[in-house]
């Protein structure tokens, strides 16, 4: 019997000493996760399907001010061609007479994710579209009225016909039009110098960012959350990122935190002690998502600065400091965030790998159209 | 049997009306003949009731509340942009603004006395008994202010200086409820005051000219105004469509149009993109009946608050009385109470300078400085 029991405390002991070298060995198991990649073609939904008159009239849509509350902020005013399809500022601006309270996310490449916002909050880019438009510090505006506003305008009402079907334009189709239009801005394989190696060409990453994917895939650990080929696990995790010191001294970014703690109807002493951003926990409402956050992309991050929910890192070089000290304090911390001991040439090297993932210029820079007028109807 | 004594009670049925109509036939002529006092209408007129004071400290807070602009949407506009003390509390237009990238569809009425309707807006559309109500309408619908209540509330906690009045007013932090009551507060002020027909129907008839009595005859008699402007507000409170001629504008500027069809699709009016005229109490009921009839205006301070009707057609009393004058316009459902009055120059002016005296003094109310957003110490919610 004695015999007996020393083998199974052997034994368990062998299986926990197993399990821990397996799990320190992880991150440089690469094959545990998607594999970066060129993106696949665009996903669109069975009940939204492409076309390129939806993508044209997408695009003028998208331009479009009269889709918001007073005329004022279209789409692009926190989606700008010119700023890597967002903004430039660590909050996205928000609807006049209020701020935003999350950093504007890129356009480019949402059409991959399965879910949009920092937060997961929709699942689909035509559900984004109505969010966005409709959310009192974004566009404010009212769906039957921005409705109406398309009637009126005797092109929309010929295109929507000509790509619905429909006599009159509705705000659902709308976002359909806009979806699509966002399904077309995404970066092309051969203007990204990772895609074009992933595709066989050997010398399109210089021997940094080859050393950098090394990192990325082993010392790094990256891979771990930023996989597959939009470079995002499109999970949540809770990195401990530091808050913004904006929300300490300004008026209007801590109006809106507050305002998001009441609409998304958290419990009174959540609200009364609300001091940052809980993401996936409005949701939820289970205490051990507060502070998580979908992985974003890292696709085209060359045009994206600042970065994170909250904007607190201006440039590459901070975001990779974070991860190196072990990313921040949070007793939520995803424990896949550790001190990485990286040196000063591993982190240039991962930061030439990471921008290896963007486009060699600004993709799919564009001038705003000019949005067709309105007339009295007949 | 003693016959011929006994009357039956089938017999009354064709007794009563026969003695009955030709007495009321005379009754008729000789009122008509006569010109008509106050009683022919069966209707009168009555001085303002006081209403129950606000608390001091909710009217001061109201005050401010109603000249902020933090309470719209995107802090542009503020109830005096369509209610300028300045300008009647109306806003001296034809046709209202609404909220920046609309236009409305309808003029703006004043406020002078509105705590006293019993149904709110052109339409009727709200209970007037429920003041806190049409305030948060006129706050939260699109072509007004367009706010959300949760975030004017988060405003407002913003500002020191209002949580101080909110504590003093209410015993508690800024809401969205407390904000709506305290408006409501300030509105229940903005009364007429000293006017001379109050001090005519409280006993000094000195106070109206002798051209304004002169009017006064004609509004209760040959004119026939008071047939539905009467009781306290100068205003039966009903419905009634008299042909008033629409401002061009609700079809032909785009903006107007969009904010006229999106506010009856909104009320579940059916087919609003077929309608070239406004419909008025039928978006309420949906009553074919009711297409085109609008609630009885209050007369008090008419003279402050022009232009006239709820389609602002007419510039000047002068038109208005013309339009009367004339029988009203076109209309399917034109009330039978409006005919030619065939007034003289003369009555008309009478009229005019009667209605004028239904002016008080003015309620002028200066536009507070409003007090600044400041930081809060986060997490001290």
């Amino acid at each position: 019997m004695r015999i007996l029991k020393f083998f199974f405390f052997a034994l368990a002991l062998g299986i926990l000493l197993g399990t821990v070298l397996l799990a320190a060995e992880a991150p440089a198991q690469a094959k545990r996760f998607p594999p970066l990649g060129p993106l696949p073609s665009v996903p669109a939904p069975r009940d939204n399907p492409m076309s390129d008159a939806k993508v044209a009239l997408g695009k003028l849509l998208f331009f479009d001010p009269r889709l918001s509350g007073d005329v004022s902020t279209s789409c692009a005013a926190c989606h700008d061609p010119k700023l890597g399809w967002g903004t430039d500022q660590p909050i996205s601006r928000g609807y006049p007479g209020a701020e935003h309270w999350r950093n504007s996310q890129t356009v480019l490449n949402s059409a991959h994710y399965a879910k949009l916002f920092w937060a997961g909050e929709v699942t689909s880019l035509e559900s984004q579209a109505a969010a966005a438009a409709t959310g009192n510090v974004a566009g404010n505006g009212d769906p039957i009225m921005m409705e109406e506003r398309l009637r009126q305008v005797p092109e929309y009402v010929k295109r929507f016909n000509e790509v619905f079907g429909v006599d009159r334009p509705t705000i659902a189709m709308a976002w359909m039009a806009i979806a699509a239009f966002g399904r077309t801005v995404v970066s092309k394989a051969e203007n990204v110098s990772f895609d074009r190696y992933a595709k066989g060409n050997q010398s399109a990453l210089s021997p940094e960012a080859k050393r950098g994917l090394a990192l990325f895939h082993a010392k790094a650990g990256c891979i771990q959350c930023h996989n597959g080929p939009l470079a995002s696990d499109d999970s949540y995790h809770n990195l401990g990122v530091p808050p913004n010191p904006i929300f300490e001294s300004s008026p209007l970014y801590q109006i809106t935190l507050r305002y998001q703690h009441v609409i998304r109807g958290v419990p009174e002493q959540v609200y009364r002690t609300a001091d940052r951003d809980l993401g996936l926990y409005y949701t939820t409402k289970r205490d051990e998502d507060r502070g998580k956050f979908r992985t974003p992309s890292l696709r085209e991050l060359k045009y994206t600065a600042p970065y994170m929910h909250n904007g607190v890192f201006g440039s590459l070089e901070e975001v990779i400091e974070f991860y190196n000290r072990g990313g921040g304090e949070d007793s939520n911390k995803s424990p896949l965030v550790k001190p990485l001991g990286l040196v000063e040439q591993e982190k240039m090297d991962l930061k030439i790998f990471l921008e290896s993932l963007s486009s060699d210029g600004p993709p799919h820079v564009m001038e705003p159209p000019e949005p067709p007028p309105y007339a009295a109807m007949k | 049997m003693r016959r011929g004594t006994t009357i039956y009670l089938y017999e009354l049925f064709w007794i009563l009306p026969s003695i009955a109509i030709p007495v009321g036939m005379l009754v008729a002529l000789v009122v008509f003949a006569f010109g008509a006092g106050a009683a022919a209408w069966g209707q009168t007129l009555q001085a303002l009731p006081p209403l129950e004071p606000p608390k001091a400290e909710q009217v001061e807070l109201g005050k401010y509340l109603f000249f902020e602009p933090r309470l719209s949407g995107d802090g542009g506009i503020s109830c005096d942009t369509c209610h300028d003390p300045a300008k009647g509390w109306g806003d001296g237009k034809p046709l209202s603004t609404g909220y920046p990238g609309s236009e409305y569809f309808r003029n703006a009425q004043t406020l002078l006395n509105a705590a006293y309707y019993r149904r709110s807006y052109w339409d009727g559309r709200l209970a007037g008994s429920d003041l806190p109500t049409v305030v948060r309408d006129h706050l939260t619908e699109a072509h007004f202010m367009q706010v959300d209540g949760r975030l004017f509330a988060e405003r407002l906690k913003q500002i020191p200086e209002y949580v101080e009045m909110f504590k003093k007013a209410f015993g508690g932090e800024p809401t969205f409820g407390r904000t709506l009551s305290a408006v409501t507060a300030f509105l229940k002020t903005i009364t007429s005051r000293n006017a001379p027909i109050e001090r005519y129907l409280r006993g000094d008839t000195a106070a109206l000219s002798t051209e304004a009595r002169n009017g006064l005859a004609l509004f209760q008699g040959k004119a026939g105004c008071i047939q539905c402007h009467n009781g306290v507000l100068f205003s039966d409170q009903k419905f009634h469509a008299l042909g008033v001629p629409e401002n061009p504008d609700l079809l032909a500027d785009p903006l107007r149009h969009i904010t006229f069809r999106r506010f009856f699709r909104t009320l579940g009016a059916p087919n609003a993109e077929s309608y070239r005229e406004d419909p008025g109490l039928y978006g309420v009921t949906k009553e074919k009946a009711d297409w085109g009839k609008f609630r009885t205006p209050s007369l008090r301070e008419v003279s402050r608050t022009a232009p006239y009707m709820h389609s602002g057609a007419f510039a000047t009393l002068e038109d208005v009385i013309a339009f009367y004058d004339r029988g009203g316009g076109q209309h399917q459902n034109k009330s039978p109470l409006i005919r030619p009055l065939g007034l003289t120059a003369a009555e008309k002016r009478a009229v005019v300078e009667f209605l004028k005296s239904l002016a008080g003094d003015p309620v002028v109310i200066e536009r507070p400085d409003w007090p600044d957003y400041q930081p809060r110490r986060l997490g001290q919610n």
